[in-house]
């Protein structure tokens, strides 16, 4: 679990993120939505620890997270993946020495056992025969799925996607969050996705946090999102034609909602 | 008030660099590679512009000192001298931070805007001493190297343009190579080909390290790179000569 209190974030006086308390469930996706420029990526940068906050306070499980020392904060980070909107594979490695880095970093074991971890880790995000393959060679969907195996490769208890699906077709786009669920359930992970991609919410939005101009708006389900009466939300939601074409419906079945 | 920030931020860095590594076996693996990268992968246009160096100081040397009052082994004498002091260190460094200085602040600072340096935060691994330490251990190391071989190639260079172009004989040549020679000139250049060595690993380092951006800022970066080390290094030169030789 995350927990995080009256979190603000300013930049150069501008307040990015304005007084933000939320707790990020375990074995549930956390989906934070809202339009480019509304701090979802500050308020996953702040919660990963990559950005100070300038007031509030972050906990992972029972650590104080904001309080620690950067040198006591690696413990903790070891325990997180995060898969990067632009991927972040290190270009001058291939797949599996990406994949093997936290690995090489981190751990004790031997080469063989860390072969079969990284096998087992790209089987499970169905990549095959690219082990050697540079990040270069890859398309965008399989760039994804290699920093999600990446991001695995430790069992981390800590999930973070900052835009997952961006650049991806819908088909592509799918398999990514499904993929993001499942993980999500088989490790019982606390997983934060940041995105603005309604397809996404509808898809694995089991909690929902809309953020706008840097203050929390909504939170909620994906279930109970097409029925909010929330204008900074229904704003969002409802900005592309289709979206407003199944609003109308809904509002012919039941014209009280 | 910009100078003294980037002062401070610059050797905050130099402190990242220099804490205990995570994993010494993953440092020694990136440093082989940095020695082939930044070093073998050098030595082609040190020994190019120290065959070219040396033959023109020869040449010029001669056509400067044809009165018969100046015998004909100070040729020699000359090359040798201006190779070993000043060009083989000095010169060869202003052309590796050309070099290695813009590929390193490129990769880093490419590395930055593709979060790829903040992955590597999020692992728990310290991004400035991953990206950075092996780079100048491997610049450290391999930079003397390379000026030995500037110095051999292009004293070579020297001797090939004089007898090729009958300003002197061969041996003429290389008694003057051999005359007054002072082995402390050696040390000198390579304690400052070290400090050279230093200041295009780090400061190249540091300008990747703190890009923000997009593939602009990195050119930006790359050109600043080069730049401030070129000016640091003739600085430095002063200083040490100053220290060195006085």
């Amino acid at each position: 679990m995350i927990k995080v209190s009256n979190l603000s974030k300013i930049f150069n006086g501008t307040t990015v993120l304005d007084d933000i308390s939320v707790t990020f469930e375990p074995g549930i996706t956390n989906l934070v939505i809202g339009k480019s420029g509304s701090g979802k990526t500050v308020l996953l940068k702040t919660v990963v620890g990559l950005l100070e906050p300038d007031m509030g306070d972050i906990w992972y499980d029972d650590i104080h997270f904001s309080e620690l020392s950067s040198a006591d904060k690696k413990p903790v980070r070891q325990k997180m993946g995060m898969l990067f909107q632009g991927s972040a594979l290190f270009d001058s490695l291939t797949v599996e020495e990406n994949i093997m880095f936290p690995l090489n970093m981190f751990t004790r074991k031997g080469m063989k056992e860390k072969r079969e971890r990284v096998n087992f880790c790209l089987q499970r995000v169905n990549i095959k025969n690219a082990n050697k393959m540079y990040p270069s060679e890859l398309s965008g969907g399989m760039q994804k799925r290699v920093a999600i195996a990446r991001a695995i490769v430790l069992n981390p208890g800590y999930l973070f996607c900052d835009e997952p699906n961006s650049g991806l077709d819908p088909k592509t786009a799918l398999l990514i969050d499904e993929l993001i669920k499942e993980l999500t359930d088989e490790y019982n992970m606390t997983t934060i996705v940041n995105t603005h991609d309604m397809n996404s919410v509808m898809e694995i939005g089991e909690k929902v946090i809309f953020i706008s101009r840097g203050i929390k708006c909504w939170e909620g389900s994906n279930k109970d999102i097409l029925e909010s009466d929330n204008e900074t939300l229904n704003d969002f939601v409802f900005a592309n034609s289709l979206a407003k074409k199944i609003r109308a419906e809904m509002q012919k079945k039941n014209p009280t909602s | 008030m910009k100078f003294l920030e980037s002062t401070g931020r610059y050797f905050m860095l130099l402190g990242r660099v220099f804490s205990r590594p995570e994993k010494f076996y993953v440092y020694y693996r990136q440093t082989m590679k940095e020695f082939e990268l930044l070093g073998i992968n050098s030595i082609g246009i040190v020994v190019v512009i120290s065959v070219f160096m040396g033959a023109v100081i020869a040449l010029q040397t001669a056509y400067n000192t044809e009165n018969p009052i100046y015998p004909a082994y100070l040729i020699g004498l000359g090359t040798r001298d201006m190779i070993i002091l000043e060009f083989s260190s000095t010169m060869v460094a202003l052309i590796l931070a050309g070099k290695v200085g813009s590929s390193i602040a490129s990769e880093i600072g490419t590395m930055r805007v593709t979060e790829q340096i903040d992955a590597l935060e999020i692992m728990g691994v310290n991004s400035a001493s991953y990206l950075i330490l092996p780079k100048l251990v491997a610049t450290l190391i391999f930079n003397p190297f390379l000026t030995l071989i500037s110095i051999i190639v292009g004293i070579f260079g020297g001797w090939f343009a004089g007898t090729a172009a009958g300003v002197i004989t061969s041996e003429s040549f290389i008694y003057g190579i051999q005359y007054a020679f002072i082995p402390y000139y050696i040390t000198y250049s390579l304690i400052k080909t070290v400090v050279f060595a230093f200041i295009i690993a780090t400061v190249s380092g540091f300008q990747g390290y703190i890009v923000s951006g997009g593939s602009l800022d990195v050119g930006r970066a790359s050109t600043k790179a080069v730049v401030y080390s070129c000016i640091l290094i003739l600085l430095f030169n002063v200083i040490l000569t100053q220290l060195l030789l006085s």
